[in-house]
């Protein structure tokens, strides 16, 4: 990778996109870090969720190109609308693009992914009085 | 058996291939270079870090975050602290 921006204008928008689509559909912030870490990625990436406005609801996937890591992190809040297993699924989407040399597609789809897997149902007839 | 080179044969056997080994290599690097700098596995990565929907607009440095409670994977409960967190890992 030379030196300069890691993304495209285009391939920011791209990502930005997905983001807002991700926080309309389940509800929760999503925030996307690429860069490197000085300590081991884990603690990092929770220290970046905690960074957050509203950590508890919020997502963060936090990904090292230098190192080869990815971590998704997830709030109190958000780890109960957005399961483990799901998180999961979601990092080894990303992992198999990664792993191809495609950072952003690879970002774009997990962050899709897990927008889709947060997604909350709507509720019909919530506003109406209950009636037999 | 004297080769004489005149203009047109120069132009012909020389500035032909010439012509048609830039096109050939133009239409090989064209996309890469249109799609810009592409991540490859295994090599450095010297970009600055980005963080979308972060805090603020700017692209934060990882050296004025705040230090690590050592050995620790979750947040000590506080206002504005995720109490615990869940999540995934993976590598490639």
């Amino acid at each position: 990778m030379p030196a300069g921006d890691a993304f495209t204008p285009d391939q920011l928008w791209d990502l930005e996109r997905a983001v807002r689509h991700a926080e309309t559909a389940s509800g929760l912030h999503f925030s996307v870090y690429v860069g490197g870490a000085d300590s081991e990625t884990r603690p990092f990436a929770v220290e970046l969720l905690n960074e957050l406005p509203d950590p508890d609801h919020s997502v963060l996937v936090y990904v090292d190109p230098a190192g080869r890591r990815l971590e998704i992190v997830t709030g109190s809040a958000a780890k109960r609308q957005l399961s483990d297993t799901s998180a999961g699924l979601a990092a080894l989407a990303m992992q198999t693009s990664f792993a191809a040399g495609d950072l952003t597609g690879g970002l774009v789809t997990g962050v899709q992914q897990l927008g889709d897997h947060a997604h909350l149902p709507t509720l019909l007839h919530a506003n109406e009085p209950h009636t037999q | 058996m004297i080769l004489q080179l005149s203009g047109h044969t120069l132009l012909v056997f020389v500035g032909i291939p010439v012509l048609v080994v830039s096109v050939v290599a133009l239409l090989v690097f064209a996309p890469s270079i249109a799609s810009g700098p592409r991540y490859r596995p295994g090599l450095s990565w010297w970009a600055p870090p980005v963080w979308i929907g972060g805090p603020e607009p700017t692209k934060p440095n990882p050296a004025n975050l705040p230090e690590l409670p050592a050995g620790n994977s979750t947040a000590t409960a506080a206002t504005g602290v995720a109490r615990t967190t869940g999540g995934a890992s993976a590598s490639w």
